[in-house]
């Protein structure tokens, strides 16, 4: 028993380990309400294409609090540099939307994606 | 973002993967390390100290780094110890610098030492004339080993034909005021014997002892923490901050 539990132990502590580290890729997907980042992503995208300003503005606070939840799931394994550059997508995204500029709205929307696409790669 | 708390999380991964890996690479001391475990050791260490503090990156590359080091530093134990082949290559071998009193000039210069370094070497083992050396070895680890003349060798009770009984490795019995009764047990004594020594001694209470050790021999040495010593010798030779 004492021969397997010190073999066990050190086993199923690497094997926790590595699990963590690599839980980014899993943990990143949408696991319940209003953590959707593609989907959040698209619905802004979806407003902006229809000009609707102010809508657009309310589903980016969604997205906003969405990636907030989305953080402290894969902040342990995820590079903070990717999580920085998400949370400036979104900053410049408001900037954009505030000055109604399409094309700078969709750019951050899709480096914003990239971003999160890349978490766990 | 919680910078401190991913860095903790970080800082645990690293300790104990650290820890498990050491473990599987074997329980050389520092002062046996030859220099290859020494650089593996410490390129190990600086891998867990990039994986614990580095933020930029994820924890999972530093972590197959840390884990191919430490999985090539075992198999190269692994190949020293089944194929003795390769073990010299890798582990070197000693090397005779002195032979029967003369000095191996040829071993000496391949092993780049200079008779400055083998003088203090021999210091270090409290040789002081090389009259005296019979054999000196160079190990793998850079340590010398002599083997002194047979007429400069202490004389041992064998020489004299006097039996000595084995004294035994001291076990103890009270540390920092407290008894260890297993200590006790396993030496056949207890409790009564061991507060009867101490009285013999002018103590009245195992409180007083902050460590008392003996030996399957019957020695029994007691340290109290009243020592009574007013003038402490000072082996500093110069003055300092303390």
């Amino acid at each position: 028993m004492r021969k397997f539990l010190v073999i066990a132990i050190p086993i199923v502590t690497l094997a926790f380990f590595i699990l963590v580290m690599n839980s980014d890729n899993i943990l990143k997907h949408p696991l319940g309400k209003n953590d959707n980042i593609p989907g959040s992503i698209q619905l802004v995208m979806q407003d902006i294409q229809a000009e609707k300003w102010k809508d657009a503005n309310n589903k980016t606070d969604e997205l906003s609090k969405s990636w907030r939840k989305v953080v402290k799931r894969v902040q342990f394994s995820a590079e903070k540099d990717e999580i920085n550059a998400f949370d400036m997508n979104i900053a410049r995204l408001r900037g954009a939307i505030m000055e109604r500029d399409k094309s700078d709205a969709f750019m951050e929307l899709c480096e914003a994606y990239e971003h999160w696409h890349n978490i766990g790669k | 973002m919680n910078e401190g708390l991913v860095v903790f999380v970080r800082s645990i991964i690293g300790f104990f993967t650290l820890l498990i890996f050491a473990k599987i690479l074997g329980k050389q001391q520092i002062s046996q390390l030859a220099f290859f475990d020494y650089v593996l050791g410490i390129t190990i260490g600086s891998i867990a100290a990039s994986l614990t503090t580095d933020l930029s990156s994820r924890a999972w590359p530093h972590w197959v780094g840390l884990f191919s080091w430490a999985l090539l530093g075992y198999l190269m134990e692994y190949i020293t110890m089944k194929w003795r082949y390769a073990a010299k290559y890798i582990e070197g071998e000693p090397t005779i610098i002195i032979m029967n009193g003369k000095i191996m000039e040829s071993a000496m210069r391949k092993m780049r030492y200079t008779a400055t370094d083998i003088m203090e070497l021999l210091r270090i083992k409290s040789v002081f004339d090389l009259a005296q050396v019979d054999f000196a070895i160079i190990e793998p680890n850079g340590q010398l080993s002599v083997l002194k003349k047979p007429e400069y060798e202490p004389l041992t009770a064998k020489d004299m034909n006097i039996s000595k009984a084995s004294t035994g490795i001291s076990t103890e019995l009270i540390y920092d005021g407290i008894l260890i009764v297993e200590n006790l047990r396993q030496l056949n004594k207890d409790k009564n014997w061991i507060l009867r020594q101490l009285k013999k001694q002018g103590i009245k209470d195992i409180s007083e002892v902050f460590l008392a050790t003996l030996t399957p021999s019957g020695s029994l040495y007691v340290d109290k923490y009243e020592d009574h010593i007013k003038k402490i010798t000072d082996i500093g030779d110069y003055k300092g901050p303390y």
